[in-house]
């Protein structure tokens, strides 16, 4: 079984953000940038069916600037045989751009599954991975929770507000990881040792022009004072209209 | 109860578990040199090796390849990595010859300095001790320190494995073959998860310890190899804010007195990291008698002093920590750090000089003074420690041995309280450690009687003070809720001795409740405090505790 | 004069809420431009477009057909691009729902255009210019789009719905008969078995404490976060006492919760529990003590006995979300 797993260097979550002077991006200095936490489901997955098939190859891939690697040897030390640096300095916030980049790699590469993490923790597109196989016409599941691959046949369960879509699909076939997916390894010592010897292909590549201009990064608003809706059961109405129409939450 | 010794109460250090005698094993790992923790000490070593193995392959090569692992039980470099910090360059200069000061990663040099006596109301400048002037050296931060020394080391071909605990010491005869890490993926009750993850067994023909203050590996070598110092080693407990500034602090400041009681030795410091970004902390002995000292809440309440509050109200509280400081000084260095197969450096083994407030560059020379040993030892094929024994030359030929030696008493006056002990040390500083010059015998601090002492009442603000459980928040302790406990403590232990254990400890691990101690472990920062005087500290999965980004 | 295209979302043969606060946003940008909103709705044969000019279409396209009664991905998105390509659209508006986080990119990569996700704020002001939250909520990008057409999801509740009084058109369309055979075949909707989330990665936390008084009261809680679909928390009193298991505990050990709302049910909120939550969205408190320091971070706060509030909020909520 083939398999390829598109990551992302990004924040930590835990990551104070401060907006760098150019108005436009975060200050970096005492940032800690991981292996997107999706992501890591995703190659936690794509290990298990290699594993479960006996043979194979999970090549992992990216796009981003040369401190990527690390996050590459991240998913190394994983377990994943190879891996490819689409590097560029550049930085899209349209998710196209980088999608085409990496189904221009992946595209014959034979792949019988691409898996992906649903979303990227510091953009949150949630697009990158559907659109990579609309652009190599694949079919395509996302935000899955649950999978099952039987011979060429397989069995998504992807979650949705209020329920489950069981979805079938034949491969080859891409994938994004929804949190829940499986319980990803910790690297063993060993494996991070062989990871520096596993080979990591860095190729230059020019970021297509997206269609969205970045004017500003901002920080979000202060939060306001907090009030008492009212007393006892009568005050339900009141609360589910302040979080419907005041707090946006419901 | 109105009075206990700590010690009383405090499980042994369980050498069976720290000191293994059965082979490794067969899936081990196999290198040539491994440096258990990753901070200055550690890796100014690894770099130091590395350098001289290069160019040893550029001359004649007779040495081949040398495997060099640097193992951190943070998940990242410099996550468990605390100190003030105003740093001696000396040792980087020596590291990177080729480098300028500017080069390194300095954030400001120190122009100004200013030391005050604090009463509740009032501060009184007083002289800034010879002992702590501080021309010369540069304001850093520890965390970018390690990060920078592990992009060189990785640049030289050093191998950093950060989320790598060592648990125990591998053993043959007296020779240390290695470590052993921790294992991964275990719950609450020691069972195996999904994504468990076995220890390994990592083998060297030198291994160097490097862990840090109260380092659990050397302490368990020192007593398996019996080597004590003349005194036994003490510490205190440093607990430090990052604060973003209201108003721009230019200057180094330092204070003694409030709120700390009379019979406690210790004092603050603040430190401008950047013109409004302040590096503010507390040290305080762990030997003073008072059983309700809680030296995070006497930070709290320092905070509150105008000194200080004119800076931070309006400001924001970045990032919390704490660690333990040895302060022993040279009495307590042990006999020799060096042996069969090991060599250990820095904190670990006590290369601190208390009155100049400095540890840093006494770690950093040791590792580079260990990294010359190993390389000549594995030059002539011969890793014993007679051979190793060139490192305790090496430290003891040094400005470590002579700064700590002229200060050897300095600390240690302090014993009897804050004014006889201020006397004698000024006078010691005076003369150059020629007055009062022998040895004063000390305690551990384990063996101090405690008493019912002042107690701090502060009801924390949640801004400019803050809470226990609020702090570790922001220490961004990202521990697993459930990991194993790995704090050992004694089996019913008084109410008095657990409540005494919920003031040493600055992260609200242990609580007095209705059937006694508990233990909150994971809120844990691995500062070591309660190793010191109570329940004892053992390593848990790699990458717990907490992830400090410029402490 | 370019139109807008929004599309609609349906479950069972019913249109969504979101689907209103789509239309929304789509006559933000139409009347901004002096186009049409037009809405393209898809599902089963019973699916009707009708009443949907008082949200604000101008034309409602209706596609009624068995084998787009589910979300079909690939059925979906060649439906959409056909429309697309069938009129002069400057943007296609979807909800960043499961179904419009899927769809979105899928159009977008046909298209060969941009995609804007997960937007929380739109206007039209020499060109389209978004908001949409990035970093956990804890930065907010503003883009401006440079291309046409462009793809747009919406955050749900992010726009609220237009209440009007205007008649729209409604049309039939058709399935795109390109891809009548999909590959990828979506073939049920079942319900999900409980199944643990964890409490620091659920949208929505309902937690308990002490003042529920016996451990068999958390039911209510449980009944609550079943209403809601959240992740069951606990305090830290309780989890001690054992009446709930560890790993739903709030709070010890330093570690946060950030939902975008958070329940907190006859909790005092000790110091403990605040430093878990507080960085949570939305907190609502529901305690008999008005004094409670747990008020003192709420957002939204109910005082009283909770045994009577808790099962009100439930069935409210409960009725909401089957409309």
């Amino acid at each position: 079984m083939k398999i390829a797993v598109c990551v992302k260097r990004t924040p930590d979550t835990e990551t104070r953000i401060k907006i760098a002077s150019d108005g436009k991006s975060i200050d970096e200095a005492g940032v800690k940038f991981v292996l997107n936490p999706y992501d890591e489901y995703a190659v936690e997955e794509a290990l298990k069916l290699k594993e479960a098939a006996g043979s194979g190859e999970v090549v992992v891939v990216s796009v981003g600037a040369a401190s990527a690697q690390e996050t590459i040897r991240n998913a190394l030390a994983m377990g994943a045989d190879r891996g490819v640096l689409l590097k560029t300095d550049a930085v899209s916030l349209d998710p196209l751009p980088t999608a085409k980049l990496l189904a221009g790699e992946l595209k014959s590469g034979e792949y019988d599954l691409i898996f992906f993490g649903k979303l990227a923790i510091d953009d949150y597109s949630h697009a990158v991975g559907a659109m990579v196989a609309e652009l190599l016409g694949m079919p395509a599941v996302s935000s899955v929770s649950d999978l099952t691959v039987d011979g060429s046949v397989g069995t998504a369960e992807r979650e949705i507000e209020g329920g489950v879509e069981v979805v079938e699909f034949p491969l080859p076939a891409a994938v994004t990881a929804e949190k829940g997916l499986n319980e990803p390894r910790y690297p063993a010592l060993r494996g991070i040792m062989m990871a520096k010897k596993k080979p990591l292909d860095v190729k230059d590549v020019t970021l297509p022009e997206g269609g969205l201009e970045l004017v500003a990064l901002t920080l979000p608003p202060q939060r306001q004072e907090g009030r008492i809706v009212g007393e006892g059961p009568d005050a339900v109405p009141a609360l589910i209209d302040a979080l419907r129409n005041e707090a946006k939450v419901l | 109860m109105s009075q206990f010794v700590p010690a009383d109460y405090q499980p042994k250090l369980p050498l069976d578990r720290l000191i293994l005698t059965d082979p490794p094993s067969e899936e081990r790992i196999e290198m040539d040199v491994l440096f258990v923790g990753g901070g200055p000490a550690g890796l100014a070593g690894a770099i130091e090796l590395a350098k001289l193995v290069r160019a040893d392959n550029e001359q004649d090569g007779s040495l081949g390849t040398v495997s060099i692992g640097v193992l951190e039980k943070a998940g990242a470099l410099g996550e468990h990595s605390l100190s003030g910090a105003v740093v001696n360059p000396r040792a980087l200069r020596e590291l990177f010859p080729g480098l300028s000061d500017a080069d390194f990663p300095f954030t400001t040099a120190v122009t100004k300095e200013s030391v005050y006596l604090l009463s509740d109301r009032s501060a009184t400048r007083v002289p800034t001790p010879p002992s702590m002037k501080n021309h010369g050296n540069y304001i850093a931060s520890i965390c970018e320190i390690v990060r920078w020394l592990g992009e060189k080391a990785e640049g030289l071909g050093v191998d950093i494995f950060p989320g790598f605990p060592a648990e125990a010491l591998l053993t043959e005869g007296d020779r240390v073959l290695g470590v052993r890490t921790v294992a991964t993926g275990r719950d609450r009750d020691g069972s195996e998860l999904s994504n468990f993850m076995p220890q390994a067994d990592v083998t060297a023909k030198v291994t160097a310890l490097a862990e840090g203050t109260r380092g659990l590996l050397s302490q368990a070598y020192c007593e398996w190899q019996n080597l004590t110092g003349e005194n036994p080693q003490i510490f205190a407990l440093g607990v430090k804010e990052l604060w973003e500034l209201s108003r721009p602090l230019d200057q180094v400041i330092h204070t003694m007195g409030w709120p700390l009681p009379k019979n406690a030795f210790g004092g603050s410091f603040f430190y401008p990291l950047e013109p409004t970004v302040g590096a503010l902390g507390l040290v305080v002995g762990l030997d003073a008698p008072g059983r309700s000292l809680d030296v995070h809440e006497l930070l709290q309440a320092l905070k509150t002093h105008r000194v200080f509050r004119e800076y931070l109200e309006g400001g924001e509280l970045i990032e919390w920590g704490a660690k333990t400081i040895p302060e022993g000084g040279f009495y307590a260095l042990p006999p020799r750090r060096s042996g069969d197969g090991v060599v250990m450096l820095g904190d670990s083994v006590g290369f601190v000089d208390v009155p100049s407030l400095k540890g840093i560059h006494y770690a950093m020379q040791s590792g580079i003074f260990a990294a010359r040993a190993i390389f000549s030892a594995l030059k002539v094929d011969d890793t014993s420690g007679s051979t190793l024994g060139a490192y305790d030359r090496m430290v003891d030929a040094s400005f470590i041995k002579d700064d700590l030696y002229r200060t050897r008493n300095v600390r240690l006056a302090y014993k009897d309280g804050f004014y006889k002990g201020s006397v004698k040390a000024g006078l010691m500083t005076i003369t150059g450690g020629r007055m009062f010059g022998n040895r004063i015998d000390m305690h551990r601090d384990a063996d101090v009687p405690r008493d019912v002492g002042e107690k701090t009442d502060l009801i924390p603000d949640g801004k400019l003070t803050v809470s226990k459980v609020d702090a570790v928040f922001k220490s961004a302790n990202a521990t697993r809720d459930n990991i194993p406990p790995h704090l050992i403590a004694a089996a019913d232990v008084p109410a008095e001795v657990a409540e005494f254990y919920t003031h040493v400890c600055p992260a609200g691990v242990y609580e007095v409740a209705d059937d006694g101690l508990r233990i909150n472990a994971p809120n844990c920062v691995d500062c070591k405090a309660t190793d010191v005087v109570g329940p004892r500290w053992m390593p848990r999965e790699g990458g717990s505790g907490p992830a400090y980004k410029r402490m | 004069m370019a139109d807008i295209l929004v599309v609609l979302e349906q479950r069972d043969g019913v249109l969504k809420r979101v689907s209103h606060e789509v239309l929304a946003a789509g006559r933000v940008l139409a009347d901004a431009s002096g186009g049409q909103v037009h809405a393209l709705a898809i599902g089963g044969p019973d699916l009707s477009g009708d009443g949907l000019g008082a949200f604000g279409a101008d034309r409602v396209v209706v596609v009624g057909d068995d084998a787009v009664k589910l979300y079909q991905p690939e059925l979906y998105s060649a439906t959409v691009t056909d429309q697309v390509q069938s009129g002069e659209y400057s943007a296609v508006i979807l909800s960043a729902t499961a179904m419009g986080r899927d769809l979105g990119p899928r159009v977008a990569a046909k298209l060969d255009c941009p995609l804007a996700a997960d937007v929380t704020e739109l206007s039209s002001d020499d060109g389209i210019v978004v908001k949409r939250p990035a970093y956990s909520g804890k930065a907010i990008y503003t883009l401006r789009v440079t291309s046409s057409p462009v793809v747009i999801a919406v955050r749900p509740n992010a726009v609220a719905p237009i209440d009007g009084s205007q008649a729209g058109i409604v049309d039939t369309g058709q399935v795109a008969s390109a891809v009548r055979a999909a590959r990828a075949v979506t073939k049920a909707i079942k319900q999900p078995e409980r199944h643990a989330v964890d409490v620091t990665e659920a949208a929505i936390v309902v937690s308990g404490g002490r003042g529920l008084k016996e451990p068999e009261h958390f039911s209510l809680i449980e009944d609550l976060a079943g209403a809601v679909g959240a992740a069951v928390g606990a305090s830290r009193a309780v989890v001690d006492a054992g009446w709930r298991p560890h790993s739903e505990q709030v709070g010890q050990t330093g570690k946060t919760v950030s939902p975008n709302l958070y329940f907190a049910v006859g909790i005092s909120g000790a110091v403990q529990h605040l430093a878990g939550m507080r960085t949570a969205k939305v907190i609502v408190a529901i305690n008999k003590d008005p004094d409670a320091p747990i008020f003192k971070v709420a957002d939204y706060g109910i005082v009283g006995d909770l045994f009577e509030i808790v099962p009100r909020l439930a069935d409210e909520i409960r009725k909401i979300k089957e409309n």
